[in-house]
């Protein structure tokens, strides 16, 4: 089996995070990645599109903003790649939360940050590029 | 996403049914704390909820705050494999109680 990858493009609103998704369970059941696998990949692309959503583009005011995904079908790996043309933000350079943070007891917890944690643990590998002056979140499961 | 709330034997048992995302998060928020008002004791049922992101966990901490803040309890029921994993990596699972069931949970009051 050669490899397949699918691109597509999204506004940059949060309407479209169901559909993202969705395209990822649906390509990741077709090659017999498990639930967990699958979900797990959702839900890191899930927080990181959330980020170059709502960061990127609604808080800069970029109305008309669009970005890409591609799923890329690899005989022994399935990528994720989430590319956009928004403020560059390599989200591998944040600090993540402390282990002092992750035992605060939740009154005392500020709210947010667990994002890109929680894409970082919920893949096998999660990396950043900055290609011809765009983004690339990249978001790699491999095939056990 | 839908969420219907019922008081069973004096606690407030909210059911959320769908996926609780950054888009969904801030209407679940609201929901939710509206129907609290002046209950103390609550069980979130998420046996039907299908995705959770960190938003989604924002969630549950505002809920948390709300009924920690009156001293009440909240419980979690039906927590998916997946939703408990995120929990997990988040050091989320240590403040809360969690039952499998509806009816378990009741039993933790």
């Amino acid at each position: 089996m050669g490899s397949q990858i699918h691109t597509y493009t999204f506004n940059a609103s949060l309407e479209v995070l169901e559909e993202i998704r969705n395209l990822i369970s649906q390509k990741g059941n077709e090659h017999g990645y498990s639930k967990k696998e699958i979900y797990n990949l959702t839900l890191a692309v899930d927080e990181i599109a959330t980020n170059i959503i709502n960061h990127g583009y609604i808080e800069k005011g970029i109305k008309k903003g669009t970005f890409n995904m591609l799923i890329e079908l690899h005989e022994k790996q399935l990528i994720v790649r989430l590319v956009d043309g928004a403020v560059p933000y390599n989200p591998i350079d944040q600090n993540l939360p402390s282990e002092e943070l992750l035992n605060t007891p939740l009154e005392d917890r500020p709210i947010g940050g667990l994002g890109i944690m929680i894409a970082k643990q919920s893949v096998d590998e999660f990396k950043y590029e900055f290609i011809e002056g765009k983004n690339n979140n990249i978001f790699v499961v491999n095939k056990k | 996403m839908q969420i219907e709330v019922k008081v069973e034997n004096d606690i407030l048992v909210i059911v959320i049914e769908g996926s609780i995302d950054s888009k969904t998060a801030s209407e679940v928020q609201q929901k939710i704390l509206e129907s609290i008002q002046d209950n103390i004791n609550v069980i979130m049922d998420l046996s039907k909820v299908d995705f959770v992101s960190s938003a989604g966990l924002r969630v549950l901490l505002m809920v948390y705050r709300a009924i920690k803040s009156k001293d009440g309890k909240v419980v979690l029921a039906g927590v998916s494999e997946e939703i408990t994993d995120v929990m997990s990596i988040t050091g989320f699972i240590n403040f809360f109680e969690i039952s499998e069931t509806i009816d378990s949970a009741h039993k933790l009051f």
